[in-house]
């Protein structure tokens, strides 16, 4: 009965206990407003998208992937209007059927949600220090994200990533003349780590094959290192998703492997290739 | 149908939980008694960052103890800075940032139960004074001489001799500094080598007495620093080389925009709105300093605490008058500030709340070498939400009480009285046994309303 269960469900789970967490134990202020603003307005957005663009489609398995969406701009983004928000449920739905190719949408829709908040409307952070760098916290996130990443089979992207981008960090520490600790205290960073184990790693929107997933993860640590270290944006993984998204195309074209369906995951579905949005 | 009912399940659980959460709102009125300013903490340093875009004006204030002959100071920097650049701050500015934004004890009077209509008079208090802080390194004389270290300019700056370095090894830089006469703490090579291999430079200060002494001035003023540079941040790995333990850093941070947080730091606030005992005005300090490091210990001694985030164009109780905008502007405020300048202090009900476009952030770190790696990198974000460390007191009525309800009123003041002692010993982890013992309790109550009182007058 467990291993039938959709890996989406985990992962709702996952992400609404650290959403719990986050109010809980790490000091948050959301306001209920803006957070239920997120989970409505991305479900709504879901089902109009889904009817304009899938019509012959049942919605309601889509409405999964929404909730994802949703508890990922719940943890990350920050607002103080729930009109923010809804923009950024908006984008992000929208961005999964407009932004396609070959069937495929390419951008991570929590992530461009939030990239076009922050920059488009001077109303919206991200707060990057918001976890700590506490050990508790860096394993309950391993923990729930190998659960996770085990079940998708995407645990290779975070671990290249990670690897990669602790490697480059380490360089640069070793470079600067930085005591060790200067590196545990980037790396234990739980936004970096949740970025890792569950944005990074969305098989619909990301390279299909293995191979082509390894250099995708090292571009992306690439560019979160130079953004961060060159040109000191706080939240840099963000932009290095976003920036290098549209990469997946190209990399998808190098290696062809069969698109990621979640229908495919389940027992006794087998057979079904339609992709859900 | 499964798929249907566990999704729409999953939805409406998520909305539910995330509904029931609320947050804490109250009023922020009541009056304001007294204030702990950022002197009770010693071995602390202030400074007053504006910022906006990449544009940053840092003044650092100076309470140097020693002989102002021994005073130096080793700044690294972004980018070399001009002698234009630098300036002569006012300590007012930073005793007035510091009086307006530190935490703060209200009180409330309770009415007379036995009065409906009448409202006890509450008096406003008197607000305490308070005296900037600094952290320094110390200064002898010698001669110069090269060893990769390049003095990319020297200036003098009133009573201050200012030189930008910059520095191939960082081995050349402190032997240079030791040579010349800066006393500088073992090690310092190790945390200046990072950045020098960041390409930053080095602000050195020392003191030329024969200036000093023109000024007729018995303190030293704070340096100002204008850059631009898209680093955000504060050097404090530095500042650990030559300070024995835990050091405080008392930060206001001035940005059109709104809230300022440390970005590879958490940022918490200190706790508010809490109830505590009336006795807690005569040493407002010491509370405070207890309750900040308590919850300094709670957080494992590696967050930055918020204790101030407000438009500094009014505030609400205030300690003292929001800064004007000639205090504003010399606070390093550059980007122009529509504040009103004749504000009047809110006072109780409706009112007119100006608004500005300048926002302060009091950012208090504590901070030692095990917990904090890394220098302090800050973000700006557009939270224009308010915050303050506000603890309440509230005062019994302290009449006679001739009614029936007297009773009810006299059992609700000793339960508060015994809530407000549990609060005090977990925000200061102080003696709860103590604590009760210097709780005054309502015994002044006396029935008088069962007729059988005498009735005359000597009674």
């Amino acid at each position: 009965m467990i291993k039938s269960l959709d890996p989406r469900v985990y992962q709702i789970g996952f992400l609404g206990l650290f959403l719990l967490v986050g109010i809980g134990a790490r000091d948050w202020s959301l306001q209920p407003m803006v957070v239920a603003t997120a989970i409505i307005g991305c479900a709504v957005n879901q089902l109009i998208a889904k009817s304009i663009f899938q019509p012959k489609e049942n919605p309601l398995p889509s409405l999964q992937s929404s909730l994802i969406t949703s508890l990922g701009l719940a943890l990350l983004l920050r607002t103080n209007h729930p009109t923010t928000m809804l923009l950024a449920a908006t984008v992000a739905i929208w961005s999964k059927f407009l932004f396609r190719w070959d069937d495929k949408h390419f951008f991570n829709p929590a992530n461009i949600g939030i990239v076009a908040v922050v920059t488009l409307t001077g109303d919206a952070w991200v707060s990057p220090g918001q976890w700590g760098e506490d050990w508790l916290y860096f394993l309950m996130f391993l923990a729930a994200g190998s659960l996770v990443l085990k079940k998708v089979g995407r645990w290779d992207t975070s671990v290249a990533f990670l690897a990669s981008y602790a490697a480059m960090e380490a360089a640069r520490s070793i470079y600067l003349g930085w005591t060790w600790d200067v590196w545990a205290h980037k790396m234990m960073s739980g936004s970096l780590l949740m970025f890792a184990l569950f944005m990074v790693t969305d098989p619909r929107s990301i390279p299909n094959a293995r191979s082509a997933r390894l250099v995708w993860s090292v571009v992306i640590a690439g560019a979160t290192f130079i953004l961060r270290n060159y040109y000191y944006v706080p939240s840099a993984v963000f932009y290095a998703l976003f920036i290098m998204s549209p990469l997946t195309l190209i990399l998808d074209a190098i290696w062809s492997a069969p698109k990621f369906s979640w229908e495919k995951l389940r027992p006794f579905t087998f057979n079904k290739t339609k992709l859900e949005a | 149908m499964k798929i249907l009912i566990r999704t729409l399940t999953s939805l409406f659980l998520a909305v539910v939980l995330l509904l029931t959460f609320a947050v804490p709102a109250w009023a922020f009125c009541g009056f304001y008694v007294g204030g702990a300013d950022a002197k009770i903490f010693n071995e602390s340093s202030q400074v007053i960052i504006a910022h906006q875009d990449d544009k940053t004006i840092l003044t650092m204030a100076n309470d140097f103890q020693g002989a102002v002959k021994d005073f130096a100071l080793v700044v690294p920097v972004p980018v070399a800075i001009k002698r234009e650049q630098v300036n002569i701050g006012d300590k007012e500015v930073i005793k007035k940032l510091d009086a307006f934004s530190q935490p703060r004890l209200v009180e409330y009077t309770d009415e007379n139960p036995c009065e409906t209509k009448e409202s006890a008079v509450i008096q406003r208090r008197d607000q305490l004074s308070d005296v900037a802080g600094s952290r320094n390194t110390t200064a002898q004389r010698a001669a110069p001489r090269d060893l990769g270290v390049t003095i990319e300019d020297s200036f003098n700056v009133k009573e201050y001799e200012i030189l930008i370095l910059s520095a191939k090894e960082s081995d050349g830089l402190e032997t240079w500094l030791r040579v010349n006469g800066y006393q500088i703490p073992k090690g310092a090579s190790e945390v200046l080598d990072p950045y020098i291999r960041q390409k930053m430079k080095f602000f050195v200060a020392k003191i030329n007495l024969k200036e000093f002494k023109s000024t007729g001035l018995d303190a030293l003023r704070p340096l100002q620093i204008a850059y631009q540079s898209p680093k955000f941040m504060l050097p404090i790995r530095l500042g650990m080389l030559n300070a024995k333990g835990e050091q405080d850093l008392v930060a206001y941070i001035l940005s059109p925009k709104g809230q300022v947080e440390v970005a590879n730091y958490r940022t918490v606030k200190v706790p508010t709105g809490n109830e505590i005992p009336e006795f807690v005005k005569e040493d407002f300090g010491k509370f405070y300093k207890s309750t900040f490091q308590r919850s300094y210990e709670q957080e494992n001694k590696k967050v930055a605490f918020l204790e101030y985030a407000w438009d500094v164009s009014n505030c609400d109780p205030c300690s003292t008058t929001p800064p004007t905008s000639e205090e504003l502007r010399k606070a390093g405020v550059f980007w122009e500030n529509n504040s009103n300048d004749a504000i009047i202090v809110p006072r109780r009900g409706r009112r007119f709340v100006p608004s500005s476009n300048t926002f302060i952030t009091r950012l208090h770190v504590r901070y030692a070498r095990a917990q904090f790696a890394e220098d302090l990198v800050f973000q700006e974000t557009s939270n224009r939400d308010n915050f303050q460390g506000r603890y309440v007191m509230n005062h019994p009525y302290r009449g006679t009480l001739t009614c029936s309800a007297a009773q009810g009123y006299v059992k609700k003041v000793a339960d508060r009285q015994q809530q407000e002692a549990q609060n005090l010993a977990k925000l200061t982890g102080w003696n709860i046994a103590d604590i009760t013992k210097r709780i005054q309790p309502l015994t002044a109550f006396k029935p008088t309303s069962s007729g059988n009182e005498p009735f005359w007058p000597w009674k």
